[in-house]
């Protein structure tokens, strides 16, 4: 059967702007995205670029958008792709600027792993490396010991060692699209991989205080769609959450991010209401309430502007229960 | 024009593990890839990587199962090394920050894998090795390390009988660059592209090999290819051995364990040269299944497979239309790795001063005539970081008496200009194909003189059509179609190489199986062989004898 393959074009040297062009592909039982793009490069045009290297889903090479959602071309079957859409449409990534057809720019995407220090913090190495040594007739090595649940956000299926950097929750990011200089999920998902591993040595807690700072995991927006696109089936919003967790766990909550949902738990725990006015100045203080104004003006001019004063709502006893039981009254 | 220390060609585990040992004391080390790091093709390994850890093991039987897995080619003083350094190199991986599962007495939990006495494969569910390549990928980023991803390394330069340096195309804007340094690292891997059906990446294509025989050093054992048993039918996507470890079974169409007949005592876990044959066999006598072997996880149970097998799970799920949970999955033999490569010692060292290689490229010989299963990664951490301490200790003595010859970077970029004009109407890409299977069919995992021959005049027929070659690409942003070109020139020259050294072995050892040869012949072929080439171009062959310390060759069953 023959299929229509319409990829994004742009080369900067030839074309003013983007156009889009048709090729027409035979099919064959099992042709992924990637074989058809393959076939038209070797047969048909040689000038289609686009990356690749292992062809099996664990490189990250070839992560593009396919009918409009990013997908890894490898792995997404030619024939799932045809029934659903008629036509296999094939462009970049978004999120990155495009260098030629289907190959972007991932300078900035890479900068930002190599920002949030993706290494254990410490001396470790050194000290294994001065214990290495060349094992002589009949001697044995003795092995560090580390219980199985210290790994145990580690090496699950889900869990971020997994990722492969490819690109596609950045690109679907929707911290991203806002601001160009949020981190992003692969970046912050590796974060939350070193801070959970039970041999990190960041004493200090560097790690979450860096992660807290503007651009961090706190200007997540949680859309979830990092989780939603990722083709290894991992979660980085919800390391993000845990990172959430984790430093207001350890009292790092000098972003107004941890500010925010602290006031919020404050807000309810206390009133069983939330008291928008209040959270808005303990989240960003006298300058976060200024800042607001416009959007609260606009709220009160639709007549939505919040109580001044919350009164105690009815089985308010029920909520601080909760809390309890959720053992967050310390914490707040 | 760049300067640089140190060069590594190459970002899989071997590259990398340099990098990490060089940095680490400071040394301005580059490394240059055609590929982001990340996506070497290290990163696709699956199922273990060995050392002896348990009181009951020991790296003594280590060392025994592997020279005995080399069919007694592998040089023993280099076995010693990679396995007495072993645990050592494990543990100081897993100081760097890669994690391994653990059992559950807190230390790494291990596998058994195929030719080996005792479980001792290290395994991070069926992803080791993206988890040592991503962490070790880290640890360069922890030395700040300058990487020039990207780059298609064209030419290696020598001056006064030592390394000058490398010619590198950057494939993002196309200008040549020259790359002068003391010593270069080829970490550049195997050549698993020369085949049809193999599970490489498509990035594989023996680039340091070609490039190597091309500067005048010698390619070792290139006869010696490794066919993996467990390879998806339709795409040869890899199957970890480690499925076999876990208790798979293999089954003809009949639903016999078939191995039963081929390694009584091993079974499933015999040598990958053993089962990949056994395996063929039931084929060609018609006991397949539409041409494939089943490999049958199903018994073991979903719990077992989603926690220690999730991701060939998935890969036949996606590539395969097949849940291994519920049925069995179709496979067959596929190429998988080079046995054979530059040949070095065993810190690196090649035939030139200052010029080193380690990993896949290079050929110690650990593996001698059959790899083992999760030997392969523990080569490329022992010899990348041996590589990594010798050229430091290099560079101490190491003169300056050598030039970095700039005409190189014009002749390599007036090649690639003479490419873009010409009007030749051939296809790389399709000549690619043709190579391939050529390959496939007459120099695969059983071999005959006539069919060889046949395959060494196809090749010829290729070499004289790849004059015409005309590319599409004119341009300078990103022109992969020129770098898939130089590409096949590559592979077609190991192919030759290839060819020509299987058709002078003349006897069956390890990976390579002659069926007008069937026996191993110790008194003639217990040696290397060394490719290089003449004035003329032409492929001529040399020898070296095996090391031989500890263990007398025997018969090898299993």
């Amino acid at each position: 059967m023959e299929f229509k393959v319409r990829a994004y074009r742009f080369n900067p040297e030839t074309d003013e702007k983007p156009y889009y062009k048709e090729y027409t592909v035979e099919d064959y039982p099992g042709m992924t995205v990637l074989n058809a793009l393959i076939k038209i490069k070797s047969e048909l045009d040689g000038t289609l670029s686009f990356r690749r290297s292992c062809r099996s889903a664990i490189c990250g090479s070839c992560a593009m958008k396919i009918n409009g959602i990013t997908k890894l071309a490898c792995k997404t079957q030619v024939s799932l792709e045809i029934d659903k859409f008629g036509i296999i449409n094939v462009e970049p990534l978004a999120n990155m600027p495009v260098i030629r057809d289907l190959i972007v720019d991932q300078e900035v995407f890479f900068d930002k792993i190599k920002a949030i220090k993706p290494y254990l913090l410490g001396q470790r190495e050194d000290e294994a490396h001065n214990r290495f040594k060349t094992l002589k007739e009949g001697e044995k090595i003795s092995q560090p010991v580390y219980d199985k649940s210290e790994f145990k956000n580690l090496t699950g299926n889900e869990d971020t060692p997994n990722c492969i950097l490819c690109e596609c929750c950045y690109s679907e990011c929707g911290g991203v699209v806002g601001n160009k200089d949020y981190l992003g999920p692969a970046a912050l998902a590796k974060l939350y991989r070193y801070a959970e591993d039970p041999r990190d040595n960041d004493k200090n807690g560097s790690r979450l205080v860096n992660g807290s700072m503007p651009n961090g995991f706190w200007d997540c927006v949680h859309c979830q769609s990092c989780e939603q696109f990722c083709p290894k089936g991992i979660s980085p919003v919800k390391s993000i959450v845990r990172l959430h967790e984790k430093s207001v766990k350890n009292s790092i909550t000098f972003s107004s991010g941890s500010k925010h949902v602290i006031s919020i738990a404050r807000s309810i725990g206390e009133t069983g209401r939330l008291d928008e006015i209040k959270v808005a100045f303990e989240s960003g203080g006298v300058t976060g309430l200024l800042n607001d104004l416009p959007v609260a003006f606009g709220a009160g001019l639709k007549g939505k502007i919040p109580p001044l004063r919350h009164k105690l709502i009815k089985d308010m006893e029920d909520i601080r229960l909760a809390y309890k039981e959720l053992d967050l009254e310390d914490k707040l | 024009m760049l300067k640089h220390d140190v060069v590594i060609v190459g970002a899989g585990l071997a590259g990398l593990r340099a990098a990490v040992e060089l940095r680490k004391k400071g040394i301005d080390a580059v490394i240059v890839s055609k590929v982001y790091p990340t996506r070497s093709h290290s990163g696709a390994a699956q199922g273990g990587v060995n050392a002896a850890f348990d009181e009951n093991d020991s790296w003594e039987s280590h060392f025994f199962d592997t020279v005995k897995g080399s069919d007694y080619l592998g040089d023993q003083d280099a076995i010693e090394i990679l396995t007495s350094e072993a645990p050592g190199n494990i543990l100081e991986l897993q100081s760097m920050g890669v994690v391994f599962n653990r059992n559950d007495k807190g230390g790494i939990a291990q596998r058994p894998f195929g030719g080996q006495s005792f479980p001792r494969s290290c395994y991070y569910a069926d992803a080791v090795g993206h988890m040592m390549l991503h962490g070790l990928f880290d640890n360069v980023l922890k030395y700040k390390t300058k990487i020039l991803y990207e780059y298609f390394v064209t030419s290696l330069l020598t001056d006064n009988g030592k390394v000058s340096g490398v010619v590198a195309y950057d494939i993002k804007n196309g200008k040549f660059e020259g790359i002068a340094a003391k010593a270069v690292l080829f970490a550049t891997g195997g050549y698993g592209q020369v085949y049809s059906s193999n599970t490489n990446a498509l990035i594989n294509t023996g680039d340091g090999m070609a490039i190597s025989i091309n500067a005048g050093v010698p390619l070792m054992d290139m006869e010696f290819v490794q066919f993996h048993p467990t390879t998806l039918k339709s795409t040869g996507i890899l199957v970890t051995e480690g499925a076999r470890g876990e208790g798979a079974y293999l089954l003809n169409s009949l639903g016999v364990r078939f191995m039963s007949k081929y390694a009584p005592k091993a079974m499933e876990l015999a040598p990958r040269d053993v089962v990949a044959r056994a395996e063929q066999t039931e084929i060609n006598e018609g006991r397949g299944v539409d041409g494939a072997i089943l490999l049958d996880i199903r018994h073991l149970g979903k719990e077992r497979i989603m926690e220690r097998l999730p991701q060939i799970m998935q890969l036949s799920i996606d590539f395969e239309g097949v849940n291994p949970i519920h049925e069995p999955i179709p496979i067959r033999p596929g190429a998988h790795y080079s046995m054979g490569g530059i040949k070095t010692d065993y810190n690196g060292r090649t035939a030139i001063e200052g010029y080193y290689s380690a990993g896949e490229s290079a050929c110690v010989s650990v593996h001698g005539a059959n790899r083992l299963g999760g030997n392969s990664l523990l080569d490329t951490v022992v010899f990348g970081r041996r590589a990594g301490i010798d050229i430091a200790e290099y560079l101490k003595s190491a003169s300056g008496d050598r030039k970095f010859d700039e005409s190189a970077i014009k002749r390599d970029e007036e090649k690639f200009e003479k490419l873009k004009k010409s009007a030749g109407k051939e296809r790389h890409g399709l000549l690619k194909s043709e190579l391939q299977e050529e390959m496939r069919a007459n120099v695969g995992v059983f071999r005959e003189e006539n069919a060889m021959k046949k395959a060494l005049d196809k090749i010829g027929e290729l070499k004289e059509r790849a004059k015409n070659i005309g590319i599409d690409d004119k341009s300078k942003t990103f022109n992969t179609d020129i770098v898939e070109a130089f590409e096949f020139s590559n592979i077609l020259l190991i192919a030759e190489v290839i060819t020509r050294g299987a058709i002078l072995r003349k006897e069956s050892r390890g990976a390579h199986y002659r069926t007008d040869f069937p026996e191993r012949d110790d008194s003639n072929w217990l040696k290397h062989t060394l490719a290089t080439l003449d004035e003329k171009g032409s492929v001529k062959f040399d020898f070296s004898e095996v090391a031989i310390t500890k263990f007398k060759p025997q018969p090898r069953t299993y």
